[in-house]
């Protein structure tokens, strides 16, 4: 399998197209009016939702790196699905940092043990093992295999950290956008600048998750250095 | 009777005995699968002797450490018993393949023909019931000695079998995955407990409730949580296994 | 008539290492095949191909028809005894065995009743696994270094059931004795370490 071997012209639009987006939306993001309650801190709504959202939908397409996986056997879906998984922790762990420094002013705490910060770091702590279980296997066949059933199985959280706001009727406010009545819980005034700072960081995670693609596909094509790799 | 329906009827009845004669020696096989490893493993002792053991000095360091107020005691319950079990759980889990692995088994039970989720549930049956043992005894002894009341004794049984179904359901499928590995029994509880931890939350909540009396119909919708948690993991893990269990 | 097993272009490989690389090979009901060749030349790795314990890196195999394993050393559980490691054998796969088919069974391959498998030794390891794989009469047989560790007496045991087996089925036996498996093979297989 002899897929190019250079940064193609989608990686190359993505990343630039992402870059002019995320320029416009730190545009909308300023000049957003005020919240009512929080003045201008609110801001980091616009980093936070995002890279939320990014970060927690791209492991549903770790999860159907991983079944294509098991289910074909090619070493390029289990390389995919590690390219995922190792931006959206990116993506996540952007999500954390904003969420602290959001969470300080407004609720006095960087950190508080509350459902859905809870379910959240169970969330990345699922996905670092996701890495400590790769960097422990050494036959590649069964590190493959191994790390997909753990996306598959971690992504079960997914939905829990969503719902944690719900079921246990939390501190952190509800969902920004509530997919089990399809009711947006925003400032219309606000949305312009979520939504275009969503896009934003959906074009650059496609843009990092196909660079690291490659990176990695050259990794093993020189560790291996066999006529016959793939 | 007209042809087609009495062909229909044949067929039909040819299936339904198929698909009955094929589910019995499922069934079959998964009971005397956890019947086996349930008397080796009584036989060899370890696993079981090791994790009790552990337990009880556990309890004993938590009581000392949240003691000997007998109101925070009886709060800090619910949260001991399950924490406890959830440790337990993990040096029972390497028990499930470490059998199989310890005498070289496992490629027997890989020969057997048909397909391998069945392996999945009767290790699974039979951590289930290792667990369960376990639960009672640990149990009892937070009753004594955390004062957790056991007024509500049915209603802390249903959340120990749901919690232990979700909890063995996850440990077997990784044991299982990890089988072979060097270094499996520090890996394990590893990938093991960020996967259980809602069972655990949601478990945690649920005996807190009922040690606080509340109706059981709000207790009810911890356990139709833990119910799905309990069949979502059942049936991935169930389909995944044999994927990662050959080679 | 098809063929028991057939296997078209398989190949495994280890990291970078080929162990097995582009091999055809198929096994007729009644053939004895002798699977020849130096140590590390990835005999047994074939037959835990062909037994489908390990995934092939490339190629296709097909079977038809229920596989038994004589591994080198055979595998059992030490706290069971060696009536308890064949009742389990033939339960697990939905049998009900009587006691007496057991007692039977172990007595023809000269095996005493009751002991844990414990204090057994390798060679009646390999007769606890002749019995088992009788009872459990598989069609595909494959057998690793089946007469090692074996006295004159078991060979003789292993002989008859070799012969036993090519009226049901088929059989692959790896071996390095070349003289006594040419008394046995109908066809033989020499694999050469790939460069």
């Amino acid at each position: 399998m002899s897929q190019s071997k250079r940064m193609d012209i989608l990686t190359l639009a993505s990343l630039s197209l992402g870059l002019l987006t995320l320029g416009i939306g730190a545009f909308l993001a300023f000049t957003a009016p005020p919240a009512t309650e929080q003045g201008h801190v609110y801001r980091i709504i616009f980093l936070h939702v995002p890279s939320a959202w990014v970060g927690m939908v791209s492991l549903f397409v770790a999860v159907a790196y991983s079944i294509l996986y098991l289910a074909r056997g090619k070493a390029h879906y289990d390389r995919m699905a590690t390219a995922v998984i190792e931006v959206a922790l990116l993506f996540l762990s952007l999500t954390l940092i904003s969420g602290m420094l959001w969470g300080r002013p407004t609720w006095g705490v960087y950190w508080t043990w509350e459902p859905r910060l809870t379910t959240f770091a169970i969330l990345l702590v699922v996905y670092i093992g996701y890495f400590v279980v790769r960097s422990a296997i050494e036959d590649p066949e069964l590190r493959a295999k191994a790390s997909a059933a753990i996306s598959i199985l971690g992504a079960i959280n997914v939905p829990i950290t969503y719902m944690s706001v719900k079921w246990w009727r939390s501190l952190h406010q509800t969902q920004t956008f509530d997919l089990t009545t399809g009711r947006s819980n925003f400032d219309p005034a606000m949305l312009p600048a979520l939504l275009v700072n969503i896009l934003a960081l959906s074009l650059l995670f496609l843009a990092f998750v196909r660079i690291r693609g490659l990176l990695a596909e050259r990794e093993s094509a020189k560790q291996e250095l066999s006529p016959q790799a793939g | 009777m007209p042809y087609a329906l009495r062909h229909g009827l044949f067929a039909f009845g040819v299936w339904r005995r198929a698909f009955d004669v094929h589910a019995m020696t499922l069934l079959t096989r998964i009971f005397w699968l956890a019947l086996r490893d349930l008397t080796l493993e009584l036989r060899g002792r370890t696993g079981l002797l090791a994790a009790v053991f552990f337990l009880f000095t556990m309890l004993l360091i938590l009581g000392l450490a949240l003691g000997p107020n007998q109101d925070e005691l009886r709060k800090a319950a619910p949260g001991v018993l399950w924490v406890a079990l959830a440790f337990a759980g993990s040096l029972l889990a390497g028990r499930a393949f470490g059998l199989e692995v310890e005498d070289n088994t496992l490629d027997d039970l890989l020969l057997i023909p048909g397909s391998r989720e069945w392996i999945y549930y009767g290790k699974l049956l039979f951590q289930l019931l290792l667990l369960l043992a376990v639960g009672l005894v640990l149990l009892f002894l937070t009753a004594g000695l955390f004062y957790l009341p056991l007024a509500t004794l049915p209603g802390i049984l249903v959340t120990l079998v749901l919690g232990s179904v979700g909890y063995a359901s996850v440990s077997t499928f990784y044991a299982g995955m990890l089988a072979r590995l060097r270094g499996r029994e520090a890996l394990l509880p590893l990938v093991l407990f960020p996967v259980v931890v809602p069972v655990i939350l949601a478990s945690v909540r649920a005996t807190t409730l009922l040690m606080e009396g509340l109706p059981l119909g709000e207790v009810a919708e911890w356990w139709r949580l833990l119910l799905v948690f309990d069949v979502i993991y059942l049936t991935l893990c169930g389909l995944l296994f044999p994927y990662v269990l050959e080679g | 008539m098809s063929p028991l097993l057939e296997a078209q272009s398989l190949s495994k490989r280890y990291g970078r290492d080929w162990v097995i690389r582009d091999l055809d090979f198929r096994l007729e009901a009644g053939e004895v095949v002798a699977l020849l060749g130096p140590n590390g030349v990835g005999k047994t790795t074939l037959l835990r191909l062909l037994a489908g314990l390990i995934r092939a890196s490339g190629g296709q195999i097909r079977r038809q028809g229920k596989v038994g394993l004589l591994a080198n050393p055979p595998a059992f559980h030490r706290h069971f005894t060696g009536e308890e490691n064949l009742s389990y054998a033939l339960r697990l796969e939905g049998h009900t065995p009587r006691a007496s088919t057991i007692a039977a069974a172990l007595k023809a391959v000269g095996l005493p009743a009751g002991k844990p498998v414990l204090g057994y030794s390798s060679g009646m390891k390999k007769r606890l696994a002749m019995a088992r794989l009788r009872l459990l009469r598989p069609e595909i047989w494959l057998l690793d270094e089946p007469e090692a560790a074996l006295d004159a007496q078991g060979r003789e045991l292993l002989e008859a059931l070799i012969l036993e087996a090519r009226t049901s089925g088929g059989v692959v036996l790896a071996t390095h004795d070349r003289d006594w498996v040419q008394r046995l093979a109908t066809r033989t297989l020499e694999l050469s370490p790939i460069t």
